[in-house]
């Protein structure tokens, strides 16, 4: 399966541009999300109702679209965490503190698949269309589904992932003593044309995704058999992508690889429940300009749940 | 490959298991009361399920906090799962679906907060919708392919869905799959913001329809291959006959006149499962009573079926609209059409719609055989979706 297009808004300068890999910079406090010109991809009037999780991913679909010039694409999947929080949280307020009839704009916008739904509706797109929910391993389910596609009769497939944050989140993160990460949680979307025609648009390709829910085995023997599964070992993997540096002893990881170097995406990225696809579309980028050929992408954002994607050249 | 459904539960307005249901769709005896379980100071109507939340954490045995919805998730798929035991050679997973996650608890974590400095934090720890899933299968011990789908109103047939795409694809062998929602005052003001929150008890396919009566429950199905059946000697309650998930692209939250998504998820579904149109017994529509689902939905049922509907009925009159448990609650309910041969009956149906003249089933009917069974979901984002259930 080819990867025909990737797009990120993230703290990086990741958005329509291929080198942003080569700038990242650690988040700090004062480190904002990029905002792209929103109004290049979504109508005005459209744009003004529209929360971040939404314009974010309507403006990385579209990019997607236009980098891989596939118009309809044959299904489109999303993952997210939490889903359209800040119109929740909005309708939710309103049911709370206005009596009377209350304005359904935040309502509507409130569902998971608020995502999805407006993005075949900007697109004009009838084909399947699906939004995966499962905390830190719904971008890596979206993937699952987008591989069941492209094997059943589909030829592309838009899949992407997206997470906002509102204020309430560093809040219950200071009160639950989570305070190394309080000042990064934050948003993020990233979306790819997946395709199984390799264009020139190609970049790498998507070999298998694979998820672990509450469990309860080695992570190490885990990754063997994912490995095994597709004819690899780990020494067959030129790096390992992690985005759970801040929260897994930096030794438990480098056990588990052995002498495979262990990246870590999270301090470049910042948390949010689908930061893997930040850190598949910077797998992406290494394999495109040739600084590695295989790419384990490890996410253990959650302890107890253990995504794996891996990633090749196309070359290899 | 053939899927089979060698389990079934559901809990919802018209009872606590599938026995309860059954009888109360037999006997026209429908859920929707002035609502009474949920803490309201409102007089509307609502389809609950007939216990607190209090009694389902003794009943399921299982600690707080958690959500309502994970409470008539659990009580659906323990009653799915029964007898069933955990072998490390059947891939086994689980796919639950929810609109709301633990908003029940969250509503009342945002009500805390306006009034107190000191709102009890546990109780925006069950708000996110894969947690309320993990609850579930941490108490039936599934580890593994653990997933959650929220695609609104559709949800629960897109898990069926992808449970069986799963199991097609060798990812899985055996694969609970289904969904729950619970009532919430969020939803609730959210269908009466858009003015589809019925007053009166929901008409599904009448000319008079006004809007929905929300209800909440779960239902799940589990779903095997016959590699997992070897092993487990389940009996084959039904097979799957087909599927298909298709967009609208019409409005967010509107369905399209000319029926476009749902005449597409329905034709599709035949396809992909070789059934002929006249081959189908019974729909069970997915019927809200909300003016602009069933003129949508009867004009697509016209598109494909042409002037030979077969009998359908919408059972949203006796639950109320369950949200994501819809799709899994009514796939529980063709699964019993098929085992018994029986129809069953739309109630408060007097006028047929104007433009569609479809007049759906009112009584009982078991004059004739049910074979293949179409079972619709339409949900927000123009999201559509036909699951159709066949004889094993």
């Amino acid at each position: 399966m080819y990867i025909n297009a990737c797009s990120t808004i993230s703290h990086q300068n990741s958005f329509q541009n291929e080198n942003w890999i080569n700038e990242l910079v650690p988040l700090d406090i004062k480190s904002e999300l990029i905002t792209p010109d929103y109004k290049e991809f979504i109508a005005p009037a459209a744009l003004r109702r529209m929360s971040k999780i939404i314009r974010m991913s309507l403006a990385c679909s579209k990019d997607c679209i236009q980098q891989s010039g596939t118009e309809t694409p044959d299904a489109i999947i999303v993952g997210t965490g939490l889903g359209c929080l800040a119109d929740t949280e909005k309708f939710l307020n309103n049911t709370l503190t206005l009596t009377g009839l209350i304005p359904p704009t935040s309502f509507i916008q409130s569902t998971h698949n608020t995502i999805a739904g407006q993005i075949s509706l900007e697109l004009k797109n009838h084909n399947y269309n699906i939004t995966h929910t499962q905390n830190s391993l719904s971008f890596e389910h979206a993937l699952i589904d987008a591989i069941l596609c492209l094997n059943e009769e589909d030829s592309n497939v838009l899949v992407g992932a997206a997470d906002e944050a509102i204020p309430l989140l560093d809040e219950l993160a200071k009160q639950f003593g989570l305070d190394e990460i309080t000042h990064k949680l934050t948003s993020g979307a990233s979306f790819f044309m997946l395709s199984n025609n390799k264009t020139e648009a190609s970049k790498a390709q998507l070999v298998d995704s694979y998820t672990v829910g509450l469990n309860n085995s080695s992570p190490g023997d885990i990754i063997d058999d994912f490995l095994k599964r597709n004819g690899l070992t780990i020494g067959d993997i030129d790096n390992v992508l992690s985005n759970t540096f801040g929260t897994v002893s930096e030794f438990e990881i480098m056990d588990t690889f052995n002498a495979t170097p262990v990246k870590p995406i999270d301090e470049c990225s910042g948390y949010y429940f689908t930061n893997s696809a930040f850190g598949m579309h910077l797998g992406v980028e290494m394999l495109a300009q040739n600084s590695s050929k295989r790419i384990l992408l490890y996410n253990t954002l959650n302890n107890s749940n253990i995504g794996l994607t891996l990633l090749q050249s196309l070359e290899a | 490959m053939s899927i089979y459904i060698t389990g079934v539960g559901v809990i919802s307005a018209i009872g606590l298991n599938v026995e309860e249901n059954y009888q109360s769709l037999r006997n026209k005896k429908t859920g929707i009361e002035p609502i009474n379980y949920f803490p309201s100071t409102k007089n509307i109507l609502v389809g609950e399920v007939k216990l607190s939340s209090d009694d389902l954490i003794a009943q399921l045995n299982v600690t707080a906090p958690i959500s309502r919805t994970s409470l008539l998730g659990l009580a659906a798929a323990k009653e799915a799962w029964e007898g069933n035991q955990h072998d490390a050679s059947i891939r086994t997973g689980i796919i639950s679906s929810t609109s709301v996650g633990g908003m029940d608890n969250s509503e009342q974590y945002y009500k805390q907060r306006l009034e107190s400095d000191t709102p009890d934090i546990s109780l925006i720890t069950t708000h996110d919708s894969g947690t309320t899933t993990e609850r579930i299968a941490t108490a039936l011990g599934i580890s593994g392919y653990i997933n959650t789908l929220s695609t609104a109103c559709s949800s629960g047939a897109n898990a069926i869905m992808l449970g069986a795409r799963l199991i097609e694809q060798n990812r899985l062998d055996r694969v609970l799959v289904g969904g729950s929602d619970s009532f919430t005052n969020f939803t609730e003001e959210g269908f009466r913001s858009l003015m589809i929150y019925s007053d009166d008890w929901v008409k599904p396919f009448d000319e008079n329809r006004n809007g929905l009566n929300l209800g909440e429950g779960g239902g799940f199905i589990l779903l095997e291959n016959e590699k997992s059946l070897n092993i487990t000697n389940n009996k084959k309650l039904a097979a799957l006959g087909g599927w298909a998930n298709t967009a609208d692209a019409y409005h967010q939250t509107a369905s399209s006149p000319d029926g476009k998504g749902a005449t597409l998820a329905i034709s599709n579904a035949l396809k992909i499962g070789n059934i002929n149109p006249s081959e189908v017994s019974y729909v069970n529509a997915h019927g809200t009573g909300t003016p602009n689902n069933d003129l949508s939905e009867s004009v697509a049922l016209k598109n494909v079926f042409k002037e030979k509907v077969p009998p359908f009925s919408s059972t949203k009159s006796y639950t109320g609209h369950t949200l994501a448990a819809s799709g899994a609650i009514e796939a529980v309910y063709s699964v019993l059409a098929l085992q018994h041969n029986v129809i069953f009956p739309n109630l408060n149906y007097s006028t047929p719609i104007t433009d569609t003249e479809l007049v759906p089933e009112v009584n009982l009917n078991e004059s004739h055989e049910v074979n293949v069974v179409l079972s619709n979901s339409f949900g927000f984002g123009g999201n559509n979706s036909t699951v159709i259930f066949k004889k094993a």
